[in-house]
């Protein structure tokens, strides 16, 4: 909101503030932050009226002249190259000196314009910042005074505070509001202009209130003899200062009226009003109204109507209808000064995208005792501004308003300062309050009851006078203090959700230590973006910035992928592009039929957390071309196991996964090499390489290896408990190591498997350590190195036993694979 | 030739053999043929059993005395030898050790991870718990659990995704808040890190960002209780010189509600050009308040028997203070050349 600072002096003397930013540090500190003080002379110090001597000929350029400019005694004349057209010999002009800072941003240099020295700059309406766009330079009218400073001769001498008003100070919202708080904190009086009385007597239009409490009362002046014209200088300077557009001076002094006692009012054609009645109402569905604005509306049935003896005239708080407003020809206008519903009035003016000045403050909500003297104001305007002759006033109000009676609140001063953390004297809080127009009654020694004043309703539980108490004195007054830990303490050990946020923590070190740089993508991504990989979302957004961010994700994979092609679009040079990345987020889905909410807390709505990856390019950040690599499938397995291993994770199985086992997600990786990880017989995620079909469409530049793991199972086969330790055997172990030939389908985890289950109970270990395929291997088979260690904890192994558990281990090797020793 | 004059000559026929030797097998042959059971040397004195009695022994100390200086020379030799193969070794084996590195690329965490972890770690301290909520939200608990009802004008203060009656995605941590107060008994004490969601993009707004809020109820907890932490907090983020400032402002949860500032920790409000505080010396970091009296009966507290604040921040605000990042956009475009960095 703008205040004008010199309007703000008509209601409050600021005579013992230095400056504007003084004032606006008050109002800071008071809660009412001013944004920005602007001087309407900004951009204007070094530019000053002249007078035009001689207009001559630029001797290069027939389109430029070159003009002699008296710019007042102390100078001498100034040889100013100009492009416009519209000047001549004698016109008084703005002359932008040399050094100039003009408000459109353009810096006045002493510079050379087609061979020509030019001394400064004469200006035109959208250089100085007055309007968007002009034709030619300002010409000043021929009486302006040479050689003075333009914003003075313009009387530009206001400055503008911009304050940012929180959502409960409607009462703020005028230039009458913000004087309040100003005397408030500077215990000065308000310096209100005298209105008239309102006798609410001789109205030849009645008031009808038909709407219930959702219209409360309703002032109505009758003027005669208006004559609509333009508005004096001062009060376009008031409006235009505070960036309104003067109309005319009706519509002018209905908006002066808002912006300086925060009442919305309006004003009706009066010989327009059919019926000699104004009937507040509630629409009917499907009647129309059209506004001023030259729009039809089709009411719902839940707006408050001003309708009069036939037809709707208004609607109420948002917009005047075009069947009475004021014209040039206006003779007899009716005033209206009413209170609304602040909902119903948010409601319409959301619903026929009306918002408004005059909506705003309804939907804050309006004194509902300043009406009366709002209107006289209004009519003391009229009269004043277009010659109107008071001929009649009329008022209703329902009981509610008739009797209206701010809630009043009881405290105490130990209270106050028990929750302000303060020691505040009552008396000196029966100060504060006073200075805010709150009424205070002494209870005993310690107790207050506050009535608060009828414009600041939004003051209703003691919790409010503890803020209005704090912003008083100031919140830099209010002590530091550390609070006091009571209770017994609560342990989170063996608390499952502290489990599941130390584990994400865990999974997060691990991945980072493990060479992988944490990403955060949007939860959201396009319809087509997922599509491409054959996901769809069940969590659609209702109103979704664009298209690109329509539905929350599925999975993971899609956001990872589409961080990797930003690194693919702008990696440039012959250096290999190197991405590893992981993230740990939810995915959403929904299975219901309509999202909806159960209860308070219910949304139906799934969020499970999920780890993806994603790696690619050079094994090593730097070494030697030829030893740097290029990770492939066991790079990103080796991720997941050492993850594994370090977060002690038992219970994960892992296998092959062919199109069979990938299913759904089969056109997501490669079925020859991707793996399937379980928890127990439940697949939790895959990992593996791109399918190729999915990397040649996406266009990516090299090989991908992803994967993507549900990590409620991870978490929960996570042990919380720490690290026991365990005894390792103090006798030698003894090796076997076997060269198979199996066919080259055979899992070689499968002959691990089995190696541990028929060697029980010593063969401890069985590892794979090399394969072989080529030269005296048939097509078809494969020779695979296998390494068995045999141990036992309490003695030492004999040869013979061992001999004995081989041949077990190759029997059933020989039995279940088809296996022969090469 | 007597046996004397022999063994004179055989010695130093070896001796000079010994120093002239040019490799250990040359050296390691020479022992053999002067000092082996048929070197030379010991020829000599195989023929001690010609000479008369009384010379032996003479000649026998002559004979030892030799083989001794032999050894001797050999082994020096010997030596000598080796630490020339050892440096004709050294200059085959000499490796550019300027050549880059064999590195392993190094992992990072996001900004975002290590900016909630450093404040929950801070602030854990002086006894605040982390606790975490849903990201999609009901209504109630987005807005009327924090005193926000239907037409509420501070509706207009966020813009809030919906996806579908009553159900959004949760425009801030507080409804975490709520369900905590729901779940159990005060005293409260928690940090709420995580995503929160609004309909606003451009360089300064995303529409998914960050917030971390944090709740304290207890009986007779004050505002000067809520300064002390948020003064500490500053202290430990920002350093102990920074300053806080509250500007009474309004958030419908808390009642009084503030803004806070800390004093830019860069130009301590002493440079009018300051890129970070704009001049102004400070920097708006959160919003802050005493718990308003409304949640603490939707939660089923008691409002007379307990008080309590609370205060939220932007996460990425803060980490792109405390890593000097220019653009908020940087932190979810999974660019490498970013998130390396952390």
């Amino acid at each position: 909101m703008k205040i004008s600072y010199n309007w703000l002096g008509e209601w409050v003397d600021l005579s013992s503030f230095k400056s504007p930013k003084e004032v606006a540090d008050v109002l800071t500190a008071r809660g009412l932050e001013v944004e920005s003080i602007e001087s309407q002379s900004k951009g204007l110090e070094k530019v000053v009226t002249g007078q035009i001597i001689l207009k001559g000929k630029h001797p290069e350029a027939d389109r430029l002249s070159l003009c002699k400019v008296n710019v007042g005694a102390g100078s001498e004349y100034l040889d100013i190259v100009c492009g416009a057209q519209n000047h001549k010999q004698g016109d008084m002009v703005a002359v932008a000196m040399v050094g100039a800072n003009l408000p459109n941003g353009m810096k006045i240099d002493k510079g050379k314009i087609r061979g020509v020295v030019s001394m400064g700059m004469l200006c035109s309406e959208a250089e100085l910042g007055f309007k968007k766009e002009s034709d030619g330079i300002l010409i000043l009218p021929p009486k302006t005074p040479i050689g003075w400073k333009l914003a003075d001769v313009l009387g530009l001498d206001d400055t503008i505070l911009e304050i940012k008003l929180t959502a409960n100070r409607g009462d703020c919202l005028s230039h009458r509001g913000i004087a309040r708080e100003i005397a408030a904190a500077l215990g000065l009086p308000l310096k209100a202009p005298k209105v008239r009385e309102f006798t609410g007597k001789g109205s030849p239009i009645r008031i009808e209130l038909d709407a219930g409490e959702d219209a409360p009362q309703f002032f109505g002046a009758y003027m005669t003899g208006v004559k609509v014209g333009p508005s004096p200088g001062w009060l376009k300077t008031r409006l235009e200062s505070i960036g309104q557009r003067s109309i005319n001076n009706l519509v002018d002094v209905s908006n002066f009226l808002m912006f300086e006692y925060g009442f919305p009012v309006h004003i009706y054609d009066a010989d327009k009003i059919r019926g000699q009645v104004i009937r507040v109402r509630k629409s009917k569905s499907c009647e129309t109204l059209p506004l001023l604005d030259g729009g039809e509306i089709t009411l719902t049935g839940e707006e408050i109507l001003i309708t009069d003896g036939e037809r709707p005239i208004g609607l109420a708080g948002v917009m005047g209808g075009g069947n009475s407003e004021v014209s040039e020809e206006t003779k007899n206008v009716f005033l209206e000064c009413a209170e609304f519903n602040p909902t119903l009035v948010r409601r319409a003016a959301f619903r026929f995208s009306r918002r408004s000045e005059a909506s705003l403050r309804f939907e804050k909500g309006i004194d509902p005792r300043g009406h009366r003297e709002a209107t006289g104001r209004l009519m003391d305007l009229v009269v004043k501004l277009a010659s109107g002759e008071p001929a009649g006033e009329v008022m209703a109000e329902l009981p509610s308003r008739a009797g209206f009676k701010p809630k009043t609140i009881e405290t105490s001063g130990s209270f106050l300062n028990s929750f302000l953390g303060t020691s505040i004297a009552r008396e000196k809080m029966v100060g504060v309050f006073q200075s805010l127009g709150i009424g205070v009654e002494q209870m005993g020694e310690d107790g207050l009851r506050l009535t608060p004043p009828s414009y600041r309703l939004d003051l209703t539980i003691k919790e409010d006078y503890a803020e209005e108490l704090a912003r008083t004195i100031g919140y830099d007054a209010i002590p530091s203090t550390i609070p006091v830990l009571t209770g017994a303490p609560k342990g989170r050990k063996g608390d499952p959700k502290r489990h599941r946020l130390v584990t994400m923590d865990r999974i997060k070190d691990a991945l980072s230590g493990l060479g992988l740089r944490e990403a955060l993508t949007y939860s959201f991504q396009s319809e087509a973006w997922l599509s491409k990989f054959g996901m769809k979302s069940s969590v659609k957004i209702l109103n979704p910035l664009s298209e690109e961010q329509g539905y929350l994700v599925p999975s993971l994979l899609p956001g990872i992928l589409r961080a990797y092609q930003e690194n693919e679009r702008h990696h440039f040079g012959s250096e290999p592009l190197a991405v590893r990345l992981f993230e740990v987020r939810p995915v959403f889905s929904f299975s219901g039929d309509q999202i909806e909410a159960k209860g308070d807390a219910e949304t139906g709505v799934v969020e499970k957390f999920r780890l993806s990856l994603l790696l690619s390019g050079p094994r090593l950040d730097q070494a030697l071309k030829s030893e740097r690599g290029e990770v492939d499938f066991f790079d990103l397995k080796a991720v997941i196991e050492s993850l594994f291993d370090q977060l002690k994770t038992k219970g994960i199985r892992t296998r092959a996964a062919d199109s069979t086992i990938l299913g759904a997600q089969s056109h997501l990786y490669h079925p020859g090499q991707t793996l399937q990880l379980t928890a127990g017989k439940d697949p939790v995620g895959f990992i593996g390489r791109i399918h190729p079909r999915l990397e040649s469409e996406l266009k990516l530049a090299r090989p991908v290896f992803w994967g993507e793991i549900e990590l409620e199972p991870v978490m929960s086969l996570t042990p919380e408990k720490e690290t026991s330790f365990k005894a390792w055997s103090g006798f030698p172990t003894m090796e076997r190591d076997f060269a198979l030939l199996v066919e080259d389908t055979v899992a070689s985890e499968s002959l691990v498997q089995s190696a541990l289950k028929s060697g029980k109970p010593i063969a401890k270990v069985v590892k794979i350590f090399d394969t072989y395929k080529g030269a005296h291997i048939p097509e078809g088979k494969i020779s695979i190195g296998v390494r068995v260690i045999f141990s036992d904890e309490s003695k030492s192994l004999e040869e013979k036993q061992v001999d004995q558990c081989a041949e077990q281990i190759v029997q059933k090797w020989k039995d279940e694979f088809h296996a022969s020793l090469r | 030739m007597s046996v004397h004059s022999e063994i004179e000559e055989k010695g130093k026929t070896a001796l000079n053999q010994i120093l002239e030797a040019s490799s250990l097998e040359q050296l390691d042959g020479f022992r053999v043929s002067v000092l082996g059971k048929k070197g030379t040397l010991s020829e000599a004195l195989k023929q001690l059993g010609q000479v008369p009695a009384e010379e032996r022994p003479k000649l026998g100390a002559l004979a030892n005395e030799w083989k001794a200086r032999i050894e001797s020379a050999i082994e020096s030799k010997k030596t000598d030898l080796e630490s020339q193969k050892i440096e004709a070794d050294l200059k085959k084996t000499r490796i550019d050790v300027t050549l880059p590195a064999r590195k392993v690329h190094l992992g990072a965490l996001h900004p975002i991870t290590k900016t909630i972890r450093k404040i929950s770690e801070t602030l854990g301290r002086i006894g605040f718990d982390v606790t975490t909520g849903p990201e999609v939200e009901t209504d109630f608990m987005n807005f009327e659990a924090v005193n926000i009802p239907k037409d509420h004008p501070a509706r207009d203060m966020q813009d809030t995704f919906f996806l579908g009656p009553g159900v959004v995605l949760r425009s801030q941590t507080s409804p975490v808040q709520m369900r905590t107060m729901r779940e159990e008994k005060w005293p409260i004490r928690i940090l709420c890190p995580g995503a929160v969601y609004r309909c606003d993009s451009d360089a300064t707004h995303s529409p998914m960002f960050h917030q971390i809020e944090g709740l304290w109820v207890d009986k007779e907890v004050s505002m000067a209780d809520l300064k002390g932490v948020l003064d500490f907090f500053a202290k430990e983020t920002f350093g102990s010189q920074v300053k806080i400032r509250l500007r009474p402002s309004y958030f419908p949860f808390v009642e009084p509600g503030a803004e806070v500032d800390v004093s830019c920790a860069i130009c301590a409000g002493r440079n009018p050009h300051c890129q970070v505080c704009k001049g102004t010396g400070w920097l708006e970091i959160l919003g802050a308040g005493m718990v308003h009296p409304r949640l603490f009966e939707l939660a089923g507290y008691s409002p007379t028997e307990v008080s309590g604040f609370a205060f939220g921040m932007g996460v990425e605000r803060i980490a792109m203070l405390l890593h000097d990042i220019p653009d908020l956009r940087l932190m979810f475009q999974g660019d490498e050349r970013f998130l390396k960095q952390f």
